[in-house]
């Protein structure tokens, strides 16, 4: 701010205010994501010159993308999933039981929450896996329904 | 070990049978022995044939119980036992508006091998996460699947 100051010969509050002023223009228009007609008769009411009236659509334009990333990670999250490793184990004998033949899958699981990434060590019998795929398969299915896909058109 | 029919008996006593009984069934079923083995290990214990057969009788009929529950015990990680979904449609969030994008929430269920409770694994995925993690899945069964065959 103070550099500025010196170069543009105003006071370092006005230069902050200016700042601010763009930074809210920019991240309101952003996440309402209003179309350009709409922005342009919003800061048509400014008194700006037609010149920087251009200059601010563009700014708009060029960066809406960008900023409406950032504002989705605001949002309340649960962790999410990053990725999943799998292997396959025999357990063949145990302190208590000798001579087994158990066949488990070992997965661990990485998730993401709030930029830390977790890894969690789980494990599942062949049944039960078949099971979390068939489930799994269904959830994916479901989007592809009718009914879904008429409410995510319809919502645009 | 409270039987009104063995009242009679020396309390002690009554106790170091059952011991010696649960420990001798216990190392027969750990150990997988067959009946032959445990009769041999009896009749070197000077039991007579007539016990050693009641034995051998009751032990048969239990075999199975007995090393699905010794089979049971021991540690072993967080064990899934079933899978919960959602699938939501996103909308709008305070900070953000018109996001218009479907979203999953799964929940594994799982269970402590000590305490048999656990707090749920949940997290949110988008549709193509969650491709690549049935996909995943999917894989490990292909492969146990041909473990099984070979």
């Amino acid at each position: 701010c103070a550099f500025f100051t010196g170069k543009l010969n105003t006071g370092v509050d006005t230069i902050q205010h200016g700042v601010e002023g763009l930074m809210y223009l920019l991240t309101e228009s952003s996440k309402l994501m209003i179309s350009e007609i709409d922005f342009q008769d919003s800061i048509h009411v400014l008194g700006f010159s037609d010149e920087l009236n251009k200059l601010l659509l563009q700014l708009y334009l060029d960066n809406r993308k960008e900023i409406r990333s950032i504002l989705s990670e605001l949002a309340p999250k649960l962790p999410s999933y990053h990725s999943l490793e799998w292997r396959l184990d025999v357990q063949l004998a145990s302190r208590s039981l000798r001579q087994q033949i158990k066949p488990a899958v070992t997965i661990k699981l990485h998730l993401n929450q709030n930029e830390d990434q977790t890894a969690q060590v789980l494990q599942t019998d062949p049944s039960t896996l078949l099971h979390l795929i068939q489930q799994l398969e269904q959830a994916l299915g479901e989007m592809k329904t009718n009914h879904c896909r008429r409410i995510a058109r319809n919502m645009k | 070990l409270d039987d009104p029919d063995l009242k009679d008996i020396d309390p002690a006593v009554l106790k170091h049978c059952h011991a010696a009984a649960a420990t001798c069934i216990l190392e027969a079923g750990k150990q997988k022995a067959d009946l032959s083995a445990i009769s041999t290990c009896l009749e070197d214990c000077k039991l007579d044939k007539e016990r050693i057969e009641q034995f051998c009788t009751e032990y048969q009929k239990n075999k199975d119980a007995l090393e699905i529950l010794l089979g049971s015990i021991g540690r072993s990680p967080l064990h899934i036992t079933d899978v919960s979904w959602r699938l939501e449609y996103q909308i709008k969030t305070n900070q953000l508006h018109k996001t218009y994008q479907p979203s999953y929430l799964v929940t594994l269920n799982v269970e402590n091998s000590d305490s048999g409770s656990h707090p749920d694994v949940s997290f949110s995925c988008t549709m193509e996460q969650l491709q690549d993690l049935v996909g995943k899945l999917k894989d490990a069964a292909k492969s146990l699947e041909r473990a099984t065959q070979m």
